[in-house]
């Protein structure tokens, strides 16, 4: 029996592309998992600060930027007044710091470009997890060795489930942890 | 014939053990297309624009191959992360702040004859919610509707934002404060010879009184003329002519065993809502069942008053003087007490024969007088005549009623409204050109004086009119400059309204546009605008005048700075005054009365303030013109509300309008045929039809001022009415989710919608209630959870008693859940977007009905309906008893709402920001309105009630961080918070010790539509009336 056009078309033709376009997907699948997790995601900042030499270097305690973290649910990326706080004396020479000043004589908006992000319609509340006590590398990774701040987990309602189902095995440093909720209005409302 | 009808009527209601409650007329004759329409998931025509030939040409083909081609090329050029935009911190960290936590300061709202206290909820420095103070005396931490939607106003982007005047081509230009400030300056200074007059409403404040007065004195001829459209004048001038002081007592409605209502909304636009329906409420409590009061109404229209009703009677309002007369006559018989005028001619019973009142009710309501002498209060509405109020007075004088006035406060007014020879003075003034400028100071007079006054004729001939306003109105755009003013969130000031303590006023944001405010524009022209504007300048003087002229006299420990402060974070001042005393009755004040009033015939027209927008202040709100009206659930309008038989007399039904004039005045207005309207009785709210309005007011209503003139009350006994021409569409909620019924079913009742007695019933058989319930055992269609429910459960329980159906809550939570306005045109189909509505159900005859109100939301069911029909499982519960509905998971079958017994679920059927108004909604200023904590729906996704779940988040945030229990009295949701009557409770249902848990277990509880076993967690209390002992 000849071999017809039909027959080469679902023998070889598209078998051929199905294959491709499955094979292309699943790469493009696993290779962009980071970038749409955003996990890596590492923007150059205006202000070069870095978390290394404040929190890891000289100690400096999260909470003393980060005030909101235990009160509310924004953990608050601190007022240039803050930075002022120290950077009116120290090392008022550097060319960031001269940025810096700039920015809060002429008070100016200082746009920090965003790392971590959930969507408006899901509300996280920092205060509810930070004391319970997670600790914020949990969630943020080892901030205190980052020069440059970057996104170290997945911030996905899977990520957020994951932990929220396993508590004790995703932070086992806490023994009397309890899972969280996972009642859709504990996050979406 | 028709008495003997009525009996009948009457004996056969008594056999019956169902009552049968109706929602319209077409309800109560089983029109079957309402029947129809009852079990349709949305209104007939609900769908009716998504033709999607009509929608757009881009086929959905189209549209998906662009969508996978896109996809394709975002997938190869994915070699990057997305942006995530920016956070941008403070520079400079205000005190205090603590991002996403919010900030309450205490202020003061005034409009019209009210002055409410206030607590302002702000969010890193905006409003986003308004509710009452606490520690206010009137207010006590309650508001009213227009108080809740003051937050709109706010945020209005019609308001005016920055000085314009009028050009030589009579067109308003865009100015600025440093030009009007020096022409106005100019005028003022070289004024010779002529007067300048300030037009202002209402004055709440001593400060500002003192303004005016300063300014009186910096420029010699000005005159102060204070009005207000709807006032006390008649009730406060037969007072005085009674007992000699000048205003009206308050009432201790609490304390009062019977109240007889004449022709009085006292519990909606009648006096302050807020206060006289707490205290009104408190003698309807369910755990002191034998001590509720009884509530007598006689009016013409139905009102929110009449609503709440144990007895009603329908009587037109030109009637009332006989009415009350006669009662006199019969009282003065019963108890033996002399009245110092013939009342011979007077008599009750045939009184009540000649206005087919039920003899019945009559009855009771004297023996209940005479019983209850000193326990018992008749109160008139205040725009009936004069003689009413005299000779009420009297009543409750002879009835010993005198201590149910109010001794330790009474009403305080910095400046007494204008005379109505003074206001013709100024036009005549004017007309005679002896007035070089007049200011509108925050006022509307072209809109509301009287046409026949001539103002707005005169006004011409006035060379500089000068209009401080937050937008553009009637007034202003008959004038040369318009300068706008803050509004009250963004001024300071302080309000005198009663003895016995101020009120404080604080901004709480930043003037959003280029205004001011209006006391400190008038500074600035005292100052003679010498140096540049100081935007502190009436700050200043405010302290300076308490500094000066109140501190001293309160003896405060306190250094002024510590007082001050104090007093601001409070927000009330208390200060001692004398007590009140009244005198005897003089008997003089009877002499002019005349003897008898002919028969009235005819028609009785009465105009009243509406409930919502008031005296059209508010026209362009959107949050009160879509509140549906408490009485006849009309939204965007105002109507003539007629009776059945007027509208039969006049050939008119619904919509149809009808000519109704006055003397030479004449207005044509569509009829809404009320159920308990009385007989030839037009009655007319007030307050729409403004011609210069924003977006949102334009083109609502009719214009009724156009009836008064300038020496008429608000009731006309010399009208004629007939039929108009063409008709106009009112568009009311009244029969929008409608719950299913069968044609020849009474469902309502026998389903248990409304479930309600009397108090005597109640006292004899505190079961009743739940005995009209027969428990069935149905099995359980669900899986069973046994660790659900175990910990805090949320529920909520509204006692019917105690609810007056105001419809405060609504608007309460619309502000608190971000809900849209959708405009006239979506409320007529059906697509109104409140979570909350309350549903009104007419029992009894048609031209006789009686009222009973339910407050309808989600129910949370634990058994919920909605809940299994989703495909996608957006709607689900909770562990704590919630029924969640998840946006961004819903795909907008409508399955839920049409599966949902109560009709409680809301569907965007539009992005209504986007929809409404060319996009209203969606200009920027509009987005500080929201709430924050909740989610702002977009098209396509269904929403319901939530429990105001961002409320329980906070506690639980609070438990969490305090390290304890979640406590489920901590948590009040919107709703609960607005309501002046303390109708809604809310909490945990498993805590046994929690007050809630008395509500939610009480023995008059039960669920709506029990019958279908979906276990709602919104239990309500039967109401009960305080009849004798007739069934209802």
């Amino acid at each position: 029996m000849k071999a017809s056009f039909l027959d080469y078309v679902l023998r070889y033709r598209l078998p051929v592309t199905v294959f491709v376009v499955i094979a292309s997907f699943t790469i493009t699948y696993f290779a962009s998992d980071a970038e749409r997790d955003s996990v890596g995601y590492s923007p150059d900042q205006p202000i070069n600060f870095s978390h290394r030499l404040h929190a890891g270097d000289m100690q400096i305690d999260c909470q003393y930027c980060h005030t909101g973290v235990e009160k509310s649910r924004h953990a608050m990326v601190p007022a240039v007044s803050t930075c002022m706080n120290c950077h009116t004396i120290a090392r008022k020479d550097k060319p960031d710091i001269i940025k810096l000043t700039k920015y809060y004589n002429d008070g100016i908006a200082l746009p920090w470009k965003r790392i971590h992000r959930v969507p408006d319609f899901a509300y996280f509340n920092h205060s509810v997890h930070v004391n319970s006590g997670i600790h914020c590398s949990s969630c943020h990774g080892d901030v205190k060795q980052m020069d440059k701040i970057a996104q170290m987990n997945s911030f996905t309602m899977g990520a957020c489930l994951d932990c929220h189902r396993n508590a004790h095995d995703k932070l086992p440093y806490l023994k009397n942890i309890k899972n969280g909720p996972d009642d859709c209005w504990a996050c979406h409302r | 014939m028709a008495e003997a009808k009525d009996k009948m009527n009457k004996e056969e209601n008594s056999q019956k053990p169902d009552v049968n409650y109706w929602k319209s007329f077409a309800d109560l004759h089983n029109d079957p297309a309402l029947i129809e329409a009852s079990r349709h998931e949305f209104n007939e025509d609900v769908t009716d624009e998504f033709d999607p030939a009509k929608l757009s040409k881009f086929s959905r083909r189209k549209f998906l191959a662009l969508i996978g081609t896109s996809a394709a090329l975002a997938g190869a050029g994915c070699s990057d992360y997305r942006d995530k935009g920016e956070i941008v911190p403070y520079t400079k960290m205000p005190e205090d702040t603590v991002v996403g936590k919010p900030k309450y300061y205490a202020s003061t709202f005034n409009y019209s004859s009210q002055s409410h206290g206030i607590l302002i909820k702000t969010r890193e420095g905006r409003p986003v919610k308004v509710d009452g103070n606490p520690d206010h005396p009137v207010n006590k931490g309650k508001t009213n509707a227009i108080v809740q939607a003051s937050l709109l106003s706010l945020y209005d982007p019609d308001r005016l934002q920055y000085p314009i005047k009028k050009t030589n081509s009579s067109k308003f230009t865009k100015s600025t404060w440093k030009d009007v400030d020096s022409e106005i300056l100019d005028v003022l200074k070289s004024n010779s010879g002529k007067n300048i007059s300030i037009i202002t409403g209402n004055i709440h404040s001593p400060t500002t009184k003192k303004v005016l007065d300063d300014f009186a004195s910096k420029y010699p001829g000005t005159k102060i003329y204070s009005y207000e459209l709807f006032n006390e004048e008649i009730r406060n001038s037969a007072w005085k002519k009674c007992y000699g002081t000048d205003s009206y007592p308050l009432i201790k409605w609490n304390e009062a065993k019977v109240i007889v209502a004449l022709e009085s909304d006292f519990l909606g636009t009648d006096g302050n809502k807020v206060e006289n329906s707490r205290l009104f409420a408190e003698g309807r409590d369910v755990h002191n069942a034998k001590n509720f009061n009884r509530l007598y109404v006689v009016e013409g229209n139905m009102s929110l008053t009449g609503t709440n009703a144990d007895y009603r009677l329908r009587l037109r309002p030109d009637a009332q003087y006989n009415f009350v007369m006669s009662l006199l006559s019969e009282v003065s018989r019963r108890t033996g007490a002399g009245v110092p005028f013939n009342l011979s001619s007077f008599a009750l019973d045939k009184f009540a024969k000649a206005y087919s009142l039920d003899t019945k009710k009559i009855k009771h309501l004297i023996n209940d007088l005479v019983n209850n002498k000193g326990k018992s209060i008749v109160y008139a509405g205040r725009t009936l005549p004069e003689g009413v109020h005299i000779a009420v007075n009297y009543l409750n004088e002879i009835l010993g009623n005198k201590n149910l006035y109010r001794t330790d406060s009474s009403a305080f007014s910095n400046l007494t409204l204008s005379s109505r020879s003074e206001i013709e003075n100024l036009v005549s003034d004017m007309n005679e050109d002896k007035i070089g400028v007049v200011i509108h100071f925050d006022s509307d007079p072209v809109f509301q004086f009287p046409e026949d006054l001539g103002y707005t004729d005169a006004l011409k001939k006035v060379s500089t009119v000068i209009s401080l306003t937050e937008s553009i109105n009637d007034s202003s755009a008959a004038g040369n400059y318009t300068l706008p003013i803050n509004h009250a969130f963004e001024s300071w000031g302080d309000a005198k309204t009663r003895t016995g303590f101020y009120s404080l006023q604080q901004p709480v944001i930043a003037p959003i546009y280029d205004t001011r405010e209006k006391e400190a524009v008038l500074l600035n022209w005292i100052g003679e605008a010498k140096s540049d504007f100081n935007d502190t300048i009436y700050h200043e003087y405010l302290m300076k005048n308490w500094w000066e002229n109140i501190y001293p006299s309160l003896n405060s420990k306190f250094g002024f700075k510590e007082f001050w402060y104090g007093a601001l974070h409070d927000g009330i001042v208390s200060v001692s005054e004398s007590l009140n005393s009244f005198g005897s009755f003089n008997n003089s004040a009877f002499s002019k009365l005349k003897n008898l009033r002919a028969n009235q015939s005819g028609y009785a027209v009465i105009l009243s303030e509406h409930y919502s927008i008031g005296d059209g202040k508010f026209a362009n709100n959107g949050w009160l013109q879509e509140l549906p009206h408490p009485v006849s659930k009309i939204t965007w309008d105002n109507y003539a509300s007629i009776s059945k038989n007027t509208a039969k007399e006049l050939g008119v039904k619904n919509n149809d309008k009808i000519l109704v004039t006055v003397g030479k005045r004449s207005l044509e207005i569509p009829v809404f045929i009320q159920p308990g309207c009385a007989d030839n009785t037009i009655a007319i709210e007030t307050g729409y039809g403004r011609t210069v309005v924003g977006r949102v007011g334009e083109g609502t209503g009719f214009n009724a001022n156009v009836l008064f003139s300038k020496d008429s009350d608000w009731l006309f006994t010399t009208s004629s009415v007939k039929k108009g021409n063409g008709t106009y569409q009112l568009v009311s909620a009244q029969e929008h989710h409608l719950f299913d019924r069968s044609p020849n079913e009474n469902l309502l009742g026998e389903r248990e919608i409304i479930r309600e007695g009397t108090v005597k019933e109640y006292l004899e058989n505190p079961h009743f209630v739940s005995e009209m319930h027969e428990e069935e055992k149905v099995d359980q269609i669900y899986p069973k959870h046994p660790d659900w429910f175990t910990g805090v459960k949320w529920g909520m329980a509204i006692d019917l008693n105690k609810c007056t159906g105001c419809s405060d809550c609504v608007v309460a939570c619309t502000a608190e859940n971000n809900n849209p306005v959708v405009g006239k045109d979506q409320v007529a189909v059906g697509r109104e977007m409140q979570w909350l509505r309350v549903d009104a159900y007419y029992s009894g005859s048609e031209d006789d009905p009686i009222v009973s109100k339910q407050v309808m939301l989600c129910q949370h069911c634990d058994n919920a309906p909605c809940e299994n029909v989703c495909p996608v499982a957006a709607t689900t519960h909770s562990k704590d008893g919630l029924n969640q509905m998840v946006y961004n998971r819903c795909v907008g079958t409508r399955y839920c709402s049409n599966n949902c017994p109560y009709k409680v679920r809301r569907f965007n059927f539009f992005n209504f920001r986007d929809h409404f108004r060319d996009g209203f909604q969606q200009e920027g200023i509009l987005d500080l309105v929201y709430n924050p904590e909740v989610t702002v729906r977009s098209r396509g996704v269904m929403e319901k009630c939530t429990f105001c779940i961002q409320r329980i988040a906070t506690e639980r945030e609070n438990a969490i961080r305090e390290n304890r229990e979640v406590i489920g009295s901590n948590v009040h949701t919107a709703c609960q918070d607005a309501c002046g009557t303390n109708a809604i409770h809310f909490g945990d249902i498993n805590n046994k010790n929690a007050e809630f848990y008395k509500y939610r277990n009480h023995e008059l509880g039960y669920y709506v539509l029990e019958k279908l076993n979906v276990k709602p967690n919104v239990t309500y209390l039967a109401k009960l009336r305080n009849t004798h002992s007739e069934k209802i």
